[in-house]
């Protein structure tokens, strides 16, 4: 075979040999390298012949693989291994001890360089790292993978939080059964990652650990150099320190219990509650404000359009601003102080739940306490009591929603997910319905609706009502028939009102028709099945706003049943 | 006795000259033999001096070179002679301070095996060349070489470059210098890896024929051919994503902790329909590899077996039919030979099918030119077939791109939805059970997106049967 796609190709055990490498060793290059097996068009042919299912790559991959000096490395640590294995063998603890004093090591910072050569590029892939780092962090220490790896990625992850909250760049937060969806932009970057939900773990036998040990390997050192850049972007110290005002106040006695001098340090930089230290001052940075310069080809429109929407982000960023908030110890303390922090809110806990507590829960100034249980004994008078879904979906709403609604030993809400974009004709549920009507600052609607829902014996009197009101009008037009048939008069023209708006509208509907009888047979048909399709999706979002309804009355039905007992 | 005569007296032109090894007499042995000949020969001169003794004091100048590195006469007496004053006991100095090259010294072991020796390796002489060199002893084998060597070695050492060797020894790391930090060590230090670098000021050129810079692409004007990517660059290609799957696809609305009643309602619509999905297709297999019932054995199938070659008449009667059906259907070859007059007939024949054949299609083509409507119609159809099939063709490609491809022995199987039933939904955050588990998904979702191969996990095989043997004191009990 000297030409065509099988020189083109190489099996992966022939790469394997021409890299002399194990299978485990050469899986791990290629993760590392961002090399991925390959899927030849025509397997046969690649294949020599042969139909049986292989992995190829690229040959031109391999023959890059080839001059990659972490290859060596891997040698080398066989060789350390086989060495170790040998003086252990034997034995000789001292040459064993020896030989791990000089355990060789590589480092992966050539290799991300090369992988995103530039800033951006590196931020795009950002995800995939978030996500494995924030589920490495949660990992219990009992030897899935190395400790050192979970504390790292336990790092990494708590640097990640705070870039996000010193920049408020949060925008939407899903709580799912799965785990928490966050969604931030960052640099003009819509990123979003996973984070387990704690103590969430059984440890699937069917993932290979070894490969996303790897993944998180390479990821790890991908945040690391992100984090050390976005820091520099903010002139945030890094690493992270945190700010110097608080230092003498936190000192408390009760740290001394929480952790050791070593871990305190993290562990009070992952409580979040505390700003960071900044290169230059705070103040200087703020102040200056941004110009706004229009875009070349922009109009005063969409410069306008620009502005509003810069206006509603600063509007969002500062969403709790100037609230307090004091967590209960049931709620899950680390998304909630990091979602809170956000957007401008102080948080604290209580004092045994968590290092970096700053106030107490006796602060007379707190003005919003997150409960999670069916009712509190002692209550204090001027804070409102709320469930912790208030906070998300004031997130996801962009504003501070009512608090009636998620009350202690309230039924809540549904938490919808914000990640949806319904289209035109789709089906919205009745809680975004309202919700966008709360946004558009329709307030008084909400409330009707409350009171039909408070006295449904109020709501039928007015059916009772309206269908009185209907015979009444059919009493007055058959009387209007009757007069017009007895009596025949001329009267004198009145000029009708021209409803313009609505003479427009036809006109234009009957030029859409008439467009339509004149198409070609096979674009008419093209648009018939548009048109069809269309109407199956409004048919179908009918049925279920009818659905729901069903269940709505049924639900009510039962209430009332209820009641009634 | 001239040879003893003439060592005796360069012997005695080596002012203190020492022997390394203690001299043999070895003229006592050669007294007895004496054999006159002729000197007036050159020849003779050759083979009846003995320069033994020569020999022998030129070994020994060698073998002391050799072995301490210069004469021993030439050598200074403390080099040679120590006083033994007994074990000495080296005190540590407490005040003085440990020098600071201390740590940069080579190893002893490295200086003792480091060549002592003044002699110069001998030149390698090849076997199969016979030819005997004869080098004097002051003369030195590929002096010219090593002169030059030596030339360029201090033209580089003045340069700051070192040798090879040297450059090795000093590269040991020494037992306190840093070690290299693992790769996972949460304290690790990062740095700005996308800071830019100050601009090269040397010739593009020069730096990339001398591979200092890699070969930019893209910048190839029309006098100069694209030059394909050398192998030690990465290739473009690589920095595409497999796939156009995004890194982190969020769950469906059906999926919150407390989701809305339609989309709940929807989620488990899907997580039903694939479920039945998977039924039928295994309902599908079950029945497939169902025994079918004519292939049970009945009564008399079992009776007709086991009277099988008892009857034979039925089975000539068959065998019979047979051999008519072979014989009536067999091809029979031709063996009569075709006249003068056949053969002329079919080749009319063929001259008159042709010329028919070539009438027919000019008339045809006289034809077609009435028929054009239809041929353009046709060919309008034909164009418009071809663009729906591209854009068939394009929409699979598209709808490929986002699939996850078959990249090994095992399709992608996609993992079950999660979902929570209607009484497992808990109303609050503080009684939610977590569905699934994110590992899985992520490693799922590495797989979709075609970075690895979906792989099953090797089985355990055991090598050697266990064998079970009750121990003695076990069944003592018993």
């Amino acid at each position: 075979y000297e030409s065509g796609s099988a020189t083109n190709y190489i099996s992966r055990n022939k790469a394997r040999k021409k890299l002399s490498l194990s299978l485990a060793d050469f899986r791990r290059l290629c993760i590392l390298k961002g090399i991925y097996p390959h899927e030849p068009k025509h397997k046969k042919k690649v294949n020599k012949g042969s139909t049986a299912q292989r992995t190829f790559y690229l040959l031109k991959d391999i023959r890059f693989l080839m001059h990659e000096p972490i290859v060596g490395k891997f040698r080398e640590y066989k060789i350390f291994v086989r060495k170790l294995r040998k003086a252990y063998g034997k034995a000789e603890w001292g040459t064993a001890e020896k030989l791990r004093g000089n355990k060789p090591g590589y480092k992966l910072d050539h290799i991300i360089k090369e992988r995103y050569p530039t800033f951006i590029d590196a931020l795009r892939d950002v995800d995939d790292a978030l996500s494995m780092c924030f589920l490495f962090s949660t990992f219990p220490r009992t030897g899935k993978c190395h400790v050192q790896t979970i504390e790292l990625c336990r790092r990494l992850s708590v640097e990640w939080m705070n870039y996000i909250i010193t920049l408020r760049s949060l925008r939407k937060v899903f709580l799912s059964i799965k785990g928490i969806y966050y969604q931030a932009e960052v640099l003009g970057q819509t990123i979003t990652w996973l984070v387990p939900y704690q103590f969430a773990h059984d440890h699937p036998t069917d993932v290979d650990y070894r490969v996303m040990a790897t993944f998180t390997e390479l990821y790890t050192t991908l945040l690391g150099f992100i984090n050390f850049r976005l820091y520099q972007t903010l002139n945030l110290v890094y690493p992270p320190k945190l700010d110097g005002k608080g230092e003498g106040e936190s000192r408390a006695e009760s740290e001394e219990d929480y952790a050791m001098d070593s871990e305190c340090y993290m562990e009070k930089l992952s409580a979040l509650s505390a700003s960071l230290v900044r290169v230059v001052s705070t103040a200087e940075a703020e102040e200056a404000e941004l110009d706004h310069f229009p875009a070349e080809g922009e109009d005063g429109e969409k410069l306008a359009e620009r502005l509003k929407a810069r206006q509603d982000q600063d509007r969002q960023e500062k969403l709790f601003e100037g609230l307090k908030f004091f967590l209960n110890r049931e709620v899950p303390r680390e998304s909630l102080a990091f979602v809170l922090r956000c957007f401008g809110a102080q948080v604290s806990w209580d004092k045994s739940l968590c290092i970096g507590s700053t106030y107490d829960v006796t602060d007379e100034t707190i003005t919003h306490h997150v409960v999670d249980r069916p009712s509190l004994e002692k209550q204090y008078i001027n804070r409102y009591y709320v469930q912790p879904q208030w906070v998300y979906d004031c997130v996801n709403a962009r504003m501070l929603l009512p608090v009636e609604d998620y009350f202690v030993g309230v039924t809540l809400p549904p938490h919808l997910s914000p990640f949806v974009e319904e289209k035109e004709g789709d089906y919205v549920p009745p809680e975004k319905l309202k919700l966008l009507a709360l946004q558009k600052g329709e307030r008084p609607e909400q409330e009707e609706e409350e009171e039909e829902e408070d006295n449904d014996d109020s709501e039928e009197e007015e059916d009772e009502d309206q269908s009185h009101d209907e015979d009444e009008l059919k009493g007055m037009e058959e009387k209007q028939a009757l007069g017009k048939a007895s009596s025949v008069k001329v009267t004198p023209g009145e000029a009708k009102p021209v409803n313009r708006q609505r003479a427009e509208q036809e006109a234009k509907a009957e030029e859409k028709r008439l467009a339509v009888m004149m198409m070609k047979k096979r674009d008419k048909y093209l648009y018939d099945k548009i048109m069809f399709g269309k109407k199956r999706s409004v048919r179908e979002a009918n049925k279920m706003s009818a659905k729901r309804k069903a269940l709505d009355e049924a639900s009510k039905a039962n209430k009332k049943k209820k009641l009634k007992k | 006795m001239a040879a003893a005569r003439r060592h005796k007296r360069v012997a005695a032109s080596q002012p203190g000259f020492l022997r390394l090894k203690p001299d043999l007499d070895h003229s006592a042995s050669r007294i007895g033999h004496k054999k006159r000949v002729n000197k007036n020969k050159k020849k003779n001169w050759n083979k009846y001096s003995d320069i033994q003794d020569v020999e022998e004091f030129l070994e020994d100048v060698r073998l002391q070179e050799r072995a301490t590195g210069g004469l021993l006469s030439d050598k200074s007496d403390d080099g040679l002679f120590f006083v033994d004053v007994g074990e000495q006991k080296v005190r540590p100095d407490p005040g003085a301070v440990e020098k600071k090259g201390k740590g940069l010294k080579p190893l002893r072991i490295d200086l003792i095996l480091q060549p002592d020796s003044q002699v110069p390796p001998p030149k390698e002489l090849s076997s199969n060349l016979l030819i005997h060199v004869c080098i004097l002893a002051y003369q030195q084998p590929n002096a010219r070489k090593l002169r030059l060597m030596a030339q360029k070695a201090e033209k580089l050492a003045a340069m700051g470059v070192l040798p090879r060797r040297e450059r090795l020894l000093q590269r040991r790391r020494m037992p306190g210098s840093k070690k290299p930090v693992a790769n996972n060590d949460p304290a690790r230090a990062f740095y700005d890896l996308w800071r830019p670098d100050r601009p090269d000021t040397a010739d593009p050129y020069y730096l990339e024929q001398t591979k200092r810079r890699l070969v930019k692409k893209g910048v190839t004007s029309f006098l100069t051919p694209p030059t394909p990517t050398p192998c030690w660059q990465r290739p473009e290609k690589l920095n595409v994503k497999p796939s156009l799957l995004p890194a982190v696809e969020v769950a469906a609305p059906g999926a919150s902790y407390n989701p809305d009643f339609t989309s709940h309602q929807a989620l488990l619509l899907e997580a039903h329909e694939t479920e039945v999905a998977k039924l039928k297709a295994e309902e599908k297999l079950a029945r497939q590899l169902a025994v079918r019932k004519e292939d049970l054995a009945t009564e008399e199938s079992v009776f007709r077996e086991q009277v099988e070659g008892l009857i034979e008449e039925e089975e000539e009667k068959l065998e019979a039919e047979e051999d008519d059906e072979g014989t009536a259907v067999g091809p029979t070859a031709q063996t009569e030979k075709k006249t003068e007059k056949q053969r002329k007939r079919e080749k009319a024949d063929r001259v008159k099918e042709l010329q028919k054949k070539a009438e027919r299609k000019a008339i045809d083509s006289r034809q077609q030119l009435f028929q054009l409507r239809t041929i353009s119609a046709e060919l309008r159809r034909r164009e418009q077939q071809t663009s729906v099939r591209r854009t068939r063709r394009k929409d699979q490609q598209e709808r490929e791109k986002v699939q996850p491809r078959r990249l090994g022995k095992l399709r992608f199987q996609a993992p079950d939805l999660d979902v929570q039933l209607s009484d497992e939904l808990s109303g609050s955050l503080r009684t939610l059970k977590p569905e699934g588990s994110i590992l899985k998904d992520r490693f799922k979702s590495l797989q979709k997106r075609n970075l690895i191969e979906p792989r099953e996990r090797a089985k355990f095989k055991r090598k050697f049967k266990v064998k079970y043997v009750e121990k003695r004191e076990f069944r003592e009990i018993q």
